[in-house]
């Protein structure tokens, strides 16, 4: 394999990796979301700890 | 329904939405900066390139291990107190470690590439390279454990516990080089010790690791919120399942 060839495969293979992990990520949220019913609508900040769920 | 205040995309607030553009933004110059800019090796030629990212890949993978730990303590001192309490921490040690182990493989990866151009070989077991894999396979087994189903607070404290023993390889791996005669080169940075690298090189592999902080910030914050979302999940389902067997029991009753 030349030096080209292994730096691009790295590379790729790294972005690969990473993009599909990110976009994991982004899918199960959405996915999880759903089954919580707020999927599509207004959506939930689930970084805020303090906030407990409150009728909507 | 519940419902906390909201925004338009699931894990997304307006802060993550302007680091994720700072994220590609920086990905896009640590392209141009390590694959375009910075100069080919005198010795290695092009294969230099795999530098900018295998070294800043495994620096992350302990960052985000150190904060596995960190997180992991805080879980185990808070929960002692409360019992509910600190389970923002066992989110963070989870979110973390799931990215350092991520970042893991790329090093491991983008390591084996650069070894077969540079050693002529993909896998050699000296020192640095089985102690990143054994530091990898502890943390899939860490994540692995985080999956068995329990009481969420037994659950973080069995992680916790175990995120702080696996903890213990992360210097082991970081100083085997120097511990043992191994084929792999030493640190090209490292403090007190004047850098392998100058110039342009030595540049674009801090630039690197500033980009690559950033993208793992960008994932790390992510995967907490999907936690949370997932944790929400299981209390809405078990307080519908208890909901449903008091129902059972009234109309036995």
């Amino acid at each position: 394999m030349s030096e080209v060839t292994t730096v691009a495969t790295g590379w790729g293979l790294s972005f690969i990796v990473v993009v599909t992990y990110a976009l994991w990520i982004v899918g199960r949220g959405k996915t999880v979301g759903r089954e919580l019913g707020i999927g599509g609508q207004e959506e939930l900040d689930p970084g805020s700890d303090s906030s407990m769920p409150a009728d909507s | 329904m519940a419902q906390m205040p909201g925004t338009k995309h699931m894990t997304a607030t307006p802060a993550t939405r302007v680091l994720g553009a700072v994220a590609l933004v920086a990905v896009l110059l640590m392209v141009l900066l390590g694959l375009v800019v910075s100069p080919a090796d005198v010795v290695q030629g092009q294969a230099v390139r795999m530098l900018y990212l295998h070294v800043p890949s495994i620096w992350i993978a302990y960052g985000a291990f150190v904060l596995t730990s960190l997180s992991s303590a805080l879980f185990l001192i808070r929960s002692r107190r409360r019992h509910d309490g600190g389970r923002h921490y066992d989110r963070l040690a989870g979110s973390a470690a799931e990215v350092g182990v991520v970042f893991t493989g790329i090093t491991l990866a983008t390591g084996m590439l650069w070894g077969r151009v540079t050693w002529g070989t993909y896998w050699q077991w000296d020192a640095r390279l089985t102690t990143t894999v054994l530091l990898f396979v502890t943390y899939l087994g860490y994540l692995a454990l985080r999956r068995l189903p329990a009481d969420p607070m037994t659950r973080g404290r069995r992680t916790a516990v175990m995120a702080l023993v696996s903890f213990v390889n992360v210097p082991i791996v970081h100083y085997s080089v120097d511990w043992w005669r191994t084929l792999h080169q030493k640190a090209s940075l490292s403090v007190g010790r004047r850098p392998e690298i100058t110039g342009e090189m030595y540049w674009t592999l801090l630039y690197s690791t500033l980009a690559v902080t950033i993208v793992a910030s960008w994932l790390i914050v992510h995967r907490y919120r999907v936690i949370r979302l997932e944790e929400l999940r299981d209390e809405e389902a078990l307080e519908a399942l208890i909901a449903s067997r008091l129902k059972e029991d009234d109309v036995q009753a």
